[in-house]
């Protein structure tokens, strides 16, 4: 049996590498982060919300990504759950620090949401409509919803996945299977109000029923290739250079592959159908997009974020490769910050295109402090579920 | 030796289909279904409604070609009607047989194995049923060719910026590759039955259908190229028909319509229906031919998972829909979900929340999932469910849109009915006679299934 001659436990010189890691990307993004905070200080007015919210729904995105994959690999089983359990349960447990981090949205809702101003929202007879949901209290009262119903999902399946490894019980998969599907459902509709609050709801008139489900492909895929990343990362070292086959890749590139279909599918639909449409209420979004350097990100997600990544992963040696997969997978996140930015940008600017130097320090200062974050976490429990059911089936995986 | 006794304490995962079966008893019990001269009298039952309901189909069809369309219930504004709803309907419903034989052959999936053929055929004769509706509703279907972009004296193109044009083009690819991947996929069994039967006439006609199978390695090798490039195709079919679809609405800009997330609510949409229909299909026939060791309730309860996960799916499409209604602050957009809830269509928008929303929160229990009885009143609701949530999307709308002086409201005719009625006794008609004269199931991969089949299977290059 592969299981009992395996070590999951991280052995020393990764786990000396890991706290290496840790301190020095944890340095940089508290640096970058307080020279985020100097900007707040010193720069243009407004340009640290600006530049902070978009950079902490990227990587808010990410952990809750991590949350739904692993929910969904105990609703459907297979070989590549077992491989991305461990990371996906570490990233799960960034979400209190996710909660956070979170706060300087609330300070600077006044800043980023027109809605929350009396003066505007009453000379507008469209924004008196929405008030009765666009309004600050409603607003906190729904994040602090969302955030309890994430922190319960990872709390309790890292709490059973933590008894399982203990205790070798198949109770605790049950109870994890038992939360997947309802968590699923919570994330999808969660992740769909969350967007429109703290994305859509910058430009408060425009409305679109896709941009939920933009948000759920677009952490499906982050996630996926942030997974990807790290597995081919931690493939270097023991245990899991003994772990991870070609045929886990396969399985986790074919996933990846789909995300980007998914997402492209569902942004090309939506352009699609507002485009043709053509009508006052919707076409401001993509005018506004498509102008000055916009255009120019617009069309670098075209081909970074849909043509590049599906052409190269239609290959099945690539997909098996595993220097070539973490590359692409590295290239989709990088690819993914700009959607984001294309995304809650413009409304913020005014339509003007004005990437700020802020914009970079608070991405790294987030990303950092996240990452550093996210490897403490890894680093406290052993790199596989030691009592998986299909563990035995994972390490064959590719094997026969 | 250690290691032969580690293989052989592997937990293995649930098998699919029952134990006790050789390559030799699958083969018969399939075969035996077509070559056999005694026909159930549940087939000569179901295949004579069928046949009646056909001709109810052809008598409906010549009136309307006699007297054109206005015996239809269609009138300024509802032009779409019943025509529209119906071909939307079962184009959906032929998605789930190509989610089966295309996306779940990609993924591994290897459950699919025992479902896949007649799945494909139910999408077949529902891709063939609803391709009849847009050509009846045109009118004067005799001119349906002006929709391709044929060469002609006039120098007259289709518009091609109109999505109905692109429903010519993505519903006939749709009906050209699932008829392919079909008849690809039957040409080892055709062979079989050619070995197997003792007439000649019937030799004769298998043997002309297999293509001179002959089941060398050459041409297995040829016909898993085949099969994997044909389902490489048809994977984004099950996207792509319904996507085009749902553009036949959100394009135009009626309150109601255009909506942006209506391509993939569409297809989740046309996968729960589909699914409803296998199910619809298979819990009688394995009752009635005795296949409960091929079809087994593991399939069953696969496919309500299936159903619940795109069920859930379509509530969420719902709960949007209503909430991007008022978030909208259109009142044009307002007016169209008010006047779906509480106006003249209000009891069918409910009785479609009841069958689509709340009826399938019974499938998270495995009790349910676990009996072929209820499974199959639950798919009946959903498929009737799916028909009127069509219904209420095109009728709905265009009953009630901007300017309340050109509002009208759609009643059916008989001959709505009746040819709605006709294009299902055509569906039975064409089914049980797949039923009767092909192997329901595919035989040759059921095999692969075996335990038996295992080694060559894993040395198989994927």
């Amino acid at each position: 049996m592969m299981a009992q001659m395996l070590n999951f436990e991280i052995p020393q010189d990764l786990a000396r590498d890991l706290k290496q890691w840790r301190t020095r990307i944890g340095a940089v993004g508290v640096i970058a982060l307080a020279l985020t905070l100097l900007g707040a200080l010193i720069g243009p007015p407004g340009q640290f919300f600006r530049s902070y919210l978009w950079s902490y729904v990227l990587f808010l995105g990410v952990s809750l990504g991590c949350l739904a994959w692993l929910m969904m690999q105990y609703l459907t089983g297979g070989a590549w759950g077992v491989v991305i359990r461990r990371p996906a349960e570490a990233a799960a447990r960034t979400l209190p620090l996710l909660a956070l981090l979170f706060i300087p949205i609330v300070i600077g809702v006044p800043t980023l949401y027109s809605w929350s101003h009396a003066n505007i929202v009453a000379a507008d007879p469209v924004l008196q409509h929405k008030s009765m949901y666009l309004n600050f209290p409603f607003f906190l009262g729904r994040a602090v919803f969302y955030f309890l119903g994430w922190l319960f999902c990872s709390w309790y399946l890292n709490r059973w996945s933590e008894n399982e490894d203990r205790t070798a019980s198949p109770v605790a998969h049950q109870k994890m299977a038992a939360l997947a599907g309802p968590g699923v459902l919570f994330w999808g509709v969660s992740v769909t109000f969350m967007s429109i609050d703290w994305v859509m709801s910058l430009e408060p008139h425009w409305f679109s029923t896709m941009y939920g489900l933009l948000f759920i492909a677009g952490q499906g895929l982050s996630s996926m290739a942030f997974l990807i990343a790290l597995l081919v990362l931690l493939s270097q070292y023991e245990p899991m250079s003994r772990i991870l086959t070609h045929r886990h890749l396969h399985d986790l590139g074919k996933l990846l592959l789909a995300a980007v279909m998914v997402w492209a599918y569902f942004s090309f639909s939506q352009f699609l159908i507002i485009w043709t449409g053509n009508l006052p209420e919707e076409i401001p979004f993509y005018l506004r997009r498509l102008t000055g350097g916009w255009w120019w990100l617009a069309l670098l997600l075209v081909v970074g974020h849909f043509a590049l990544p599906f052409a190269l992963l239609l290959s099945r040696d690539l997909k098996r490769n595993f220097k070539l997969i973490s590359r692409i997978a590295i290239f989709i996140l990088f690819m993914r910050a700009v959607d984001i930015y294309w995304q809650a940008a413009p409304d913020t600017t005014n339509g003007v295109f004005a990437p700020s130097w802020m914009d970079l320090t608070a991405f790294i200062g987030i990303g950092g402090i996240w990452l550093a974050y996210f490897l403490t976490n890894l680093a406290q429990r052993p790199l596989m579920p030691l009592h998986d059911p299909h563990l035995e089936e994972a390490l064959e995986h590719g094997r026969e | 030796m250690a290691e032969e006794q580690d293989l052989l304490e592997r937990p293995e995962r649930p098998e699919i289909i029952a134990p006790g079966y050789t390559f030799g008893t699958v083969t018969d019990q399939i075969s035996a279904v077509v070559l056999t001269k005694k026909t159930p009298i549940f087939w000569t039952a179901c295949f004579g409604v069928g046949f009646a309901l056909l001709l109810l189909f052809l008598w409906s069809v010549v009136l309307l070609f006699a007297k054109g369309v206005g015996i239809w219930g269609i009138r300024p504004p509802v032009m779409w009607g019943f025509a529209i709803t119906n071909f939307v309907w079962w184009i959906g419903i032929g998605h789930a047989g190509t989610l089966i034989s295309a996306i779940l052959l990609l993924l591994n999936q290897r459950w699919r194995n025992s479902i896949n053929r007649f799945a494909e055929a139910m999408t077949l004769f529902a891709v063939a049923c609803a391709g009849m509706f847009p050509v009846l509703h045109l009118g004067r279907p005799w001119l349906a060719f002006w929709l391709f972009p044929y060469p002609n004296t006039m120098a007259i193109q289709p518009n091609f910026r109109s999505p109905l044009v692109w429903d010519v083009f993505a519903v006939s690819t749709y009906a050209t590759i699932s008829a392919l991947f079909w008849y690809v996929g039957l040409m080892p069994d055709l062979a079989t039955l050619r070995d197997r039967t003792t007439s000649r006439f019937a030799r004769f006609t298998y043997g002309i259908m297999a293509m001179g199978w002959r089941g060398s390695a050459r041409h297995w090798s040829v016909y898993e190229t085949a099969s994997l490039l044909l389902a490489g195709l048809a994977t984004p079919l099950v996207l792509s028909v319904h996507t085009v679809v749902s553009f036949d609405f959100t394009i135009a800009i009626v309150p109601g319509w255009h909506s942006t997330f209506f391509p993939p609510y569409f297809v989740a949409g046309a996968i729960y229906c589909g699914f409803a229909m296998v199910l619809a299909l298979a819990i009688p026939l394995r009752s009635v031919y005795g296949l409960k060791g091929l079809i087994t309730d593991k399939h069953l309860d696969n496919c309500g998972k299936i159903m619940l996960a795109t069920g859930l799916i379509v509530a969420y499409a719902y709960l949007m829909e209503i909430f991007t209604a008022w978030y909208t602050a259109n009142v044009y957009e307002h007016e169209a979900i008010w006047h779906r809830m509480f106006g003249p269509y209000a009891s069918s928008y409910w009785s479609l929340v009841m069958c689509n929303i709340i009826a399938p929160q019974f499938l998270w229990f495995k009790k349910i999932r676990g009996n072929p009885v209820l499974l199959f009143i639950w798919a009946v609701i959903v498929l009737v469910g799916m028909w009127l949530e069509r219904f209420v999307i095109i009728v709905s709308s265009l009953a009630q849109d901007y300017m309340p002086s050109s509002w009208g409201l759609f009643h059916a005719t008989r001959w709505d009915w009746a040819t709605y009625l006709g294009t299902i006794g055509l569906f039975m008609f064409l089914f049980f006679l797949f039923i009767r004269v092909l192997p329901m199931i595919s035989i040759f991969e059921v095999r692969t299934l075996l335990p038996q089949a295992k080694v060559e299977e894993e040395e198989a290059p994927r």
